[in-house]
């Protein structure tokens, strides 16, 4: 009896989540999930990466390897809302899922895998005994994302919304642009209804949300939401030098150049693609069968002299090693490439790739956490992508009628410091809101937030009925 | 090293610290013992210099404390409530000097229990009980306490948590640091409680039951009696002290553990084991020489025996009997106890069980590898084995803590004080355990040591509570490098 009260009081009431897995995609989902008050389990074989974790987020360590029972067991795998299975190993995430759906089937599941085999059986995982709920593939998420940033040659950030009928694009503003130096609460007078709905700014490494009175300058990277159909007129209010994508150079044969080639060969659009290794090479030729398949170093001057790199359209360095990567993109955009989009996992890289030039950057990783956040999150959120580095998220939910957002004018709720209301989608309508404006139960709502007040966003989305 | 952040942080425990005074101002309330205005007066500089270090060193917007700033907010932090922490028993004329005030105090929050009063029972009673409550407060540590109740110290807080908790390798007990603080407080107040109905069924007054159970449960070892347990002369209430002082002397989480269900976790524990063990073993080899040498029948010899070695070990320092009457062997047992201390995670002092354990089975080791130079052998505690970084930091701890306790010793010595009491007095007081040898042994008190003396001892409980390494490291050199 008195065991039963005292185990009640010891229960936490959090959300428990484990993740197996502690690298950089562990590391960094735990981060934002341990500063949103939810109880993190980490394990990873690794003594340095636990040793790293423990240090510097409130989360339990365990180091073992995370597809042993008796160590998801000891972690808590019944009492755990969620299981994230976030190795550099498919082969270990599936185990870990596997596991876990025998000791605990109310678990959710969620692995990341990332080999192109597994593609067409995502959905297969989730009827037959592995039971994954969400299978999460990073690398197709990156080449949409490379596909997008090599459409709008302007854009260096770039995501969907609402299936895609909506975009929020991150552009930065150089001196032709007409927008430099106006005052946003201008902008109706000088677009009309084409208006772009500013959510952010970035200056000088520093997130800015900015009200009518801020004036935007040269070299901010101004984050906007619009329509799909909209997408290239309001992209032309920005900038107005457009150039049509026809040459593409890949350096780095991997997965994700490997999608990236097929996709664009589909597109017609001319590919080369460089890759060190022969054997890789090899396999390469037998796949494609108009991409150029390279056998040379990337970051050799004279094989892109050959290659003509000058007359690129956009280069895309995706190689497996960043320093690599960023030697190519800065070496190819010095040989006169229009364009480069770089890929980079390091994350301490991501803000100093704008200061060396390199605008265009993809992180696999990145969308990687994005998506995994997306499926954490409680409520109606339909979709939450990080941008700028995960320092701040863009959410698209669905208003409850049970929430505090709905039936007030937007003026009269206190929404907290540093998240913004972007657009609200009613039917097929899509509405800038106002101070005035009301949001209807149902309303599909977009919100830009930084990360520090996401916790709260969220208590907001979801009931009302939990405070008291 | 971020000043501001350090500054505000000690501001907030100094703030806390004042609220907490309320306790005894009630105390002094409803027992009118005419120490009202010295504890507001105390409560209202203690507010005020919290209030003011809070305010003058607003925090900038960072979330991550590093180590090295962790290690300053503890040491620092510990030191600035050592003090203010005395300031009841200085302005209510409890002491002579405010050096006395501040070495009861620390005596009291390091859980040390080594006190000068020379009167016990003439001092109010609402300050007896602020000297009881302190140690109740720094058992478990304040930061502990204020990581619990307190969200503010966020992604810093294990840093902070590190610095504090006394073990070897702090775990937490689940994913989130506030959490595991709240588990262990609660264990503790609830064991706490207990204690204080075990007490007053055996008849204590609810006002003594409640002081002795704040000082049982941190191994203190303050009493409110002159002559300690001693005074209440019954073998219930020894039986209750020695069951409660072996309980506050094990590893709060296997407490925790055990409250889960899990009811053989003190024997599976290897640390727990030795320590039941070790408990057993001192006790009856020390009852065995007390036999016919100082008192005439066995179960005598055991009562004394028991409640002795117990409260040396769990480093809480009740007297019920002079063990220094005793005959050489018990003496030296009892000496040698000072130094080993209660289980790691637990309340206790001294250099704790796990330490000592693992120290033993590397030194086997060695031994070992002698024998068969190509052995491949694994140091291991509880079927895990201890990573290299820990055996070098366990065995450095033991080192300095040997090194200490010779250095402050002569030192004590060249202040005029005799042999036997410089070595008594340091090793009890680095040990957090209360009484020494010499003039400063169980019925006796620290009055008389030189001033100099008292602030050499109040740091060496610092010392102690903080394992060394967090009070030591602000002497390197190197640490206050940019």
């Amino acid at each position: 009896m008195v065991l039963q009260v005292l185990k009640k009081i010891f229960r936490s009431h959090a959300v428990k989540i484990i993740i197996v897995g502690a690298g950089e995609v562990g590391y960094h989902i735990a981060s934002r999930l341990a500063f949103e008050n939810k109880d993190v389990v980490v394990i990873d074989k690794s003594m340095e990466a636990i040793r790293r974790i423990t240090e510097n987020l409130d989360v339990q360590g365990i180091i073992a390897s995370g597809s042993s029972p008796e160590i998801l067991e000891k972690a808590g795998i019944c009492q755990a809302e969620i299981l994230l299975a976030v190795t550099d190993s498919d082969e270990a995430n599936l185990v870990a899922c596997l596991m876990a759906d025998m000791l605990s089937p109310a678990t959710r599941t969620l692995a990341r895998i990332r080999n192109a085999h597994y593609d067409t059986y995502h959905d297969a995982f989730k009827k037959a005994p592995p039971h994954i709920n969400t299978v999460i593939n990073p690398e197709i998420e990156v080449v949409k994302t490379i596909y997008r940033l090599m459409k709008i040659p302007a854009a260096v950030d770039m995501g969907e919304l609402v299936e895609g009928r909506v975009k929020f694009v991150g552009l930065r503003l150089d001196k032709n642009s007409p927008m430099a130096g106006v005052r946003l609460k201008d902008f109706a007078s000088m677009f009309g209804q084409t208006r772009p709905l500013i959510a952010a700014v970035v200056r000088r490494q520093e997130l800015i949300i900015p009200r009518g009175e801020h004036r935007l300058e040269v070299g901010d990277l101004v984050y906007f939401i619009c329509e799909n159909n909209r997408l290239k007129e309001t992209v032309a209010l920005f900038d107005t030098t457009s150039i049509p994508l026809r040459r593409v150079m890949i350096v780095g044969g991997g997965r994700i150049g490997e999608r990236l080639a097929s996709l664009l060969e589909k597109e017609c659009i001319h590919t080369k693609i460089i890759e060190s290794n022969l054997d890789r090479c090899h396999v390469l030729s037998e796949e494609m069968s108009k991409a150029v398949v390279l056998h040379g170093d990337g970051s050799d001057q004279n094989l892109l002299l050959e290659e003509n790199v000058g007359d690129t359209d956009v280069v895309v360095a995706l190689t497996n090693d960043e320093e690599t990567n960023i030697l190519v993109s800065l070496l190819a955009k010095n040989l006169g490439a229009k364009s480069t989009i770089t890929k980079v996992s390091k994350f301490s890289y991501i803000p100093l790739m704008s200061t060396i030039g390199l605008q265009k950057v993809v992180s696999p990783r990145l969308s990687a956490i994005s998506s995994i956040l997306h499926d954490v999150r409680k409520g109606k959120v339909l979709s939450a992508i990080s941008v700028l580095g995960e320092e701040a998220e863009m959410i698209e939910a669905i208003a409850l009628e049970t929430s505090a957002i709905t039936g007030r004018p937007l003026k009269k709720i206190s929404f907290p410091k540093g998240a913004i209301l972007v657009s609200i989608i009613r039917e097929d309508a899509i509405m800038i809101p106002s101070g005035e404006s009301v949001v209807e139960p149902g309303d599909r709502i977009i919100i830009f937030a930084r990360r520090q007040v996401v916790h709260k966003l969220e208590k907001m989305l979801t009931v009302k009925l939990e405070f008291f | 090293m971020r000043w501001q952040y350090i500054g505000d942080i000690i501001g907030i425990l100094l703030i806390f610290l004042g609220v907490v005074m309320v306790f005894p101002l009630g105390c002094s309330f409803i027992y009118h013992d005419g120490s009202l205005m010295a504890i507001l007066v105390s409560m209202a500089a203690t507010l005020c210099t919290g209030t003011l270090l809070f305010f003058a060193s607003r925090r900038p917007d960072i979330e991550y404390i590093n180590p090295r700033e962790g290690i300053a907010i503890v040491a620092l932090g510990w030191a600035a409530i050592g003090v203010f922490g005395a300031l009841p028993f200085y302005f209510g004329d409890a002491v002579p000097s405010f050096t006395d005030a501040v070495f009861e105090s620390v005596s009291g929050f390091t859980t040390t229990g080594s006190s000068v009063f020379t009167n016990i029972e003439g001092v109010s009673k609402s300050l007896l009980f602020w000297r009881s409550f302190i140690q109740w407060l720094g058992g478990m540590g304040i930061i502990v306490l204020s990581l619990a109740i307190l969200p503010f110290l966020g992604v810093g807080g294990m840093q902070l948590f590190k610095a504090e908790v006394p073990s070897p390798v702090p775990d937490k007990l689940t994913p989130r640091l506030s959490e595991s603080a709240k588990i262990l407080w609660y264990v503790y107040a609830v064991i706490s409680l207990v204690e204080v109905l075990f007490l007053m069924g055996g008849g204590m007054g609810f006002y003594d039951a409640l002081c002795h159970a704040f000082t049982t449960m941190p191994t203190g070892g303050f009493s409110t009696k002159n002559t300690s347990v001693a005074h209440f002369d019954s073998a219930y209430f020894d039986f209750v002290f020695v069951l409660f002082m072996v309980l506050a002397g094990i590893n709060f989480s296997l407490h925790y553990q055990l409250l889960r269900g899990r009811t053989l976790i003190f024997w599976r524990d290897s640390e727990c084991r030795f320590f039941l063990l070790m408990c057993l073993t001192l006790t009856l080899v020390v009852t065995l020489d007390l036999y016919g040498s100082v008192y005439d029948s066995m179960t005598t010899a055991f009562r004394y025996a028991s409640f002795q070695i117990v409260s040396i070990v769990t480093t809480t320092g009740y007297a019920t009997a002079d063990y220094e009457l005793w005959p050489g062997l018990s003496q030296s047992i009892i000496f040698i106890c000072m130094f080993i201390g209660a289980s790691a995670g637990s309340t206790g002092g001294g250099m704790k069980c796990a330490r000592l354990m693992v120290c033993m089975k590397y030194c086997y080791r060695e031994l070992f590898t002698l024998i068969h130079p190509r052995s491949v052998a694994q140091v291991k505690i509880n079927d895990a084995v201890v990573p290299d970084h820990v055996l070098k930091s366990i065995m450095g701890f033991l080192g300095i803590y040997l090194f200490l306790f010779v250095l402050c010793t002569v030192l004590l010595a060249s202040m005029g004080v005799d042999m036997l009491t410089s070595l008594g007095a340091v090793a009890s007081c680095i040990g957090n355990i209360g009484p020494g040898f010499g003039t400063v042994g169980p019925v006796d008190n620290f009055a008389h040591i030189p001033m100099a003396g008292k602030w050499l001892l109040s740091w060496c409980m610092l010392l102690g509570r903080l394992e060394i390494y967090t009070v030591i490291i602000l002497l390197v050199p190197e640490f206050w490098k940019k």
